[in-house]
């Protein structure tokens, strides 16, 4: 009797933290909140890959450590979080670039936004879509002199 | 030497230091080419390109957040003035028509004219009811819809300066508000430091 209770006990913690993972309600087509398409995406670094382009001759010395994707009414929500892992301050410009669900652009090109990054520290980059067409993004950045 | 061999040689020493100057002034002129509209600026450290651009782009990334946008009711809003409070001359309304223009392409809000604008709209309405006009084609008056909401806002700014540094702090306020109660359903603050050292 003991043992069964200990069983049963066991499969409902173990039922229960396999429902509470963001896995269990991923919607086909998304990974961490954001919209995927068919790419293959199994962790936050294969996401981190497939949203990231850097542009210009000057990589920024940072790591782009998490993107995580919601919505709010009917725009897209991001939060990309940025971490300087260098002990100097690191200088670096970002946009975000919006697609449609067939890969169109779906606004004008957003304005390169300088931000600053002290030494050891992180620091989220929030960005709404401009409009309900917006339902993918790039996350773009770029060193800056 | 002859009078005309030393006027030839007058002559083309003359040519050659006309050739020499136009090449100069063809290396060292000025160029001229088209840059990135949406590049980090940062000429000097007042009140520019990128700081209006990236304000506006906030403020409408803030502003699509406020429930009374959200909620897809598609609320009727007008401009009014953004106070410049700073000491340097900024054109406020560039940063409204900024904001305008993106809330309009997001589809969540639609704009009534403006104070600065209703003149011409007045104007026009005026001058359609002329006996020149077919009146079943012209508009009617007493058609203008109010607005229900109000965007406002100030910006200002503090300037510390030493010998060797220059630092200034610009923010930018702004607020929606019910017009027909008065109650403020949304306001954000924006802020911006550039610091130049020579």
């Amino acid at each position: 009797m003991k043992a069964s209770t200990v069983v049963a006990v066991t499969l409902a913690a173990l039922c229960a933290t396999g429902c509470g993972t963001k896995k269990g309600f991923e919607k086909p087509g998304f990974a961490f909140g954001c919209p995927i398409g068919d790419t293959k995406i199994s962790t936050m670094g294969d996401l981190v890959r497939a949203k990231v382009a850097k542009e210009g001759g000057q990589n920024p010395d940072v790591e782009l450590e998490e993107i995580r994707c919601t919505t709010t009414g009917d725009l897209l929500k991001v939060d990309v979080v940025v971490f300087n892992d260098e002990s100097d301050v690191e200088r670096l410009m970002y946009k975000f670039r919006w697609s449609d669900a067939e890969g169109m652009r779906a606004a004008d090109e957003e304005t390169w936004k300088p931000l600053l990054m002290y030494g050891n520290s992180r620091q989220t980059v929030t960005a709404i879509a401009p409009n309900p067409k917006a339902r993918d993004f790039k996350f773009i950045v770029m060193g800056q002199e | 030497m002859t009078r005309t061999s030393s006027f030839h040689i007058a002559r083309i020493a003359s040519l050659l230091s006309l050739a020499a100057a136009v090449a100069l002034a063809g290396c060292g002129g000025p160029k001229t080419r088209y840059g990135d509209a949406g590049s980090v600026e940062t000429v000097t450290n007042q009140f520019g390109s990128t700081d209006l651009q990236m304000l506006a782009e906030q403020m409408t990334q803030s502003m699509l957040q406020a429930p009374v946008i959200a909620s897809g009711n598609l609320p009727i809003v007008t401009t009014q003035e953004v106070k410049n409070k700073t000491s340097e001359y900024i054109d406020t309304r560039a940063i409204t028509n900024r904001m305008r223009s993106s809330l309009q392409k997001s589809g969540r809000v639609r704009f009534a004219v403006d104070q600065a604008e209703m003149q011409k709209q007045l104007d026009e309405l005026n001058r359609q009811q002329g006996e020149q006009y077919d009146q079943d084609k012209s508009v009617q008056q007493g058609r203008m819809v109010g607005a229900g909401y109000r965007v406002t806002g100030e910006i200002t700014s503090i300037v510390k300066e030493t010998k060797n540094v220059k630092d200034v702090y610009y923010q930018l306020f702004m607020s929606l508000t019910n017009i027909q109660t008065g109650i403020e359903e949304w306001s954000e603050t924006k802020d911006i430091r550039k610091t130049t050292e020579r």
